[in-house]
């Protein structure tokens, strides 16, 4: 799956992002970290760009948001569907259950899940057998210390503003 | 003030009431075509107070519930069950009165403001009871576009079938919502009591 460079408007979020590099979500062993400041729009893209091209493109993916809390809710009730007990489950655990099911996926999307678990090497542990492309949304300026990281290529997607007209926010996307 | 209250919500009670006894138990139940007018007025009332979108989402909610009632209303036509032949507009009555009535309610019950429920002359354990009620339907509302959102983005629900599929996907958003507001029911109520609990000993 690949997201061409070219300009993606959000009119009902307020954003017009100008993508200056393509990004090529095929290559096997590609680890994107999208960063860029608050309100710059990397959860609007990952949400309406990136998951519709997924969707579009039949791909199956694990996308664990940035309101985790609140998706919890929703792992808790599909796995309880699937079978699983998890009455007195913790959400560490519920999230391993979900990866584990999800197996057929190929792409994992993080967005922000260091902000609750700022030593989230765990997820690559129980991912990296099936998972071909990461995509991770940060804060944090390094990269930290994930196994995944040294089976798989690095990319540094960059959310800039370019300026704002009115309430409207113009965003360059540029890969490194 | 006190009374200003009263008479609100009395007024808010009154029309409810109101509605249910003419539309839903009373003299206007058969007749489809003022259930469908009425169904138009409230779904256009919704829009206006809150959005399309939500209006959107509110009868996606209440679809599955429709679905399964007219497709037993559609067996037992067909059928005869006990004997009746008017099983289907009767079906068709109650599909356009269970969303019609639920939207309803929902509408009215937005109109009583935290505000008029302090100004209750209820004791304070019935209020924070009322209040944490409130909240957690508030949010419970808000929560369940997010909560689709999300059931949408599982593939684990996605099959060659799209019914069982679809029936999944609702099964999940019940069960979330159930354990969302459980539990946000419990967190409010536990906040508050001990806010107002800090508040009377602090004041004492």
């Amino acid at each position: 799956m690949e997201i061409r460079k070219g300009k993606y408007r959000l009119d009902n979020r307020n954003l017009h992002f100008d993508m200056a590099d393509d990004l090529n979500f095929n290559k096997s062993g590609g680890c994107f970290y999208f960063r860029g400041g608050n309100g710059f729009g990397k959860t609007s893209f990952l949400e309406k760009v990136i998951i519709p091209a997924l969707k579009a493109d039949n791909l199956p993916y694990l996308y664990i948001g940035q309101d985790i809390r609140t998706q919890l809710y929703t792992l808790r009730a599909l796995l309880s569907i699937q079978g699983f007990k998890v009455s007195d489950t913790d959400e560490v655990e519920l999230l391993r259950l979900w990866i584990n099911q999800g197996q057929s996926a190929s792409v994992l999307i993080l967005d922000e899940f260091d902000k609750y678990f700022p030593d989230y090497g765990f997820i690559f542990d129980w991912s990296a057998a099936f998972i071909r492309t990461y995509i991770i949304v940060t804060h944090l300026a390094v990269n930290r210390r994930e196994s995944v990281d040294h089976n798989y290529r690095i990319y540094n997607v960059r959310f800039e503003l370019i300026n704002i007209d009115g309430h409207l926010k113009n965003i360059r996307v540029r890969s490194e | 003030m006190n009374n200003i209250v009263i008479f609100k919500l009395g007024a808010i009670f009154i029309t409810i009431l109101s509605f249910f006894w003419l539309f839903v138990f009373g003299p206007f139940y058969d007749d489809i075509v003022i259930q469908l007018a009425v169904f138009i007025v409230v779904m256009g009332w919704n829009v206006l107070r809150f959005s399309l979108q939500e209006t959107i989402s509110l009868l996606k909610f209440c679809l599955p519930f429709v679905l399964s009632l007219f497709v037993f209303g559609l067996i037992f036509h067909f059928i005869q069950l006990l004997g009746r032949t008017d099983w289907l507009p009767d079906t068709l009555i109650k599909c356009l009165v269970f969303p019609s009535s639920l939207i309803f309610l929902k509408i009215l019950l937005t109109y009583i403001t935290y505000l008029d429920i302090l100004n209750l002359p209820i004791s304070m354990k019935k209020r924070i009871g009322l209040i944490t009620m409130k909240s957690a339907f508030q949010k419970g509302e808000k929560i369940m576009r997010r909560f689709s959102w999300y059931l949408n983005t599982y593939s684990d629900l996605r099959s060659d079938n799209r019914i069982k599929s679809e029936l999944k996907k609702y099964a999940c958003l019940i069960i979330a919502l159930y354990l969302y507001l459980y539990e946000e029911i419990e967190n409010s109520n536990r906040l508050l009591k001990n806010r107002y609990q800090h508040f009377y000993e602090v004041n004492e």
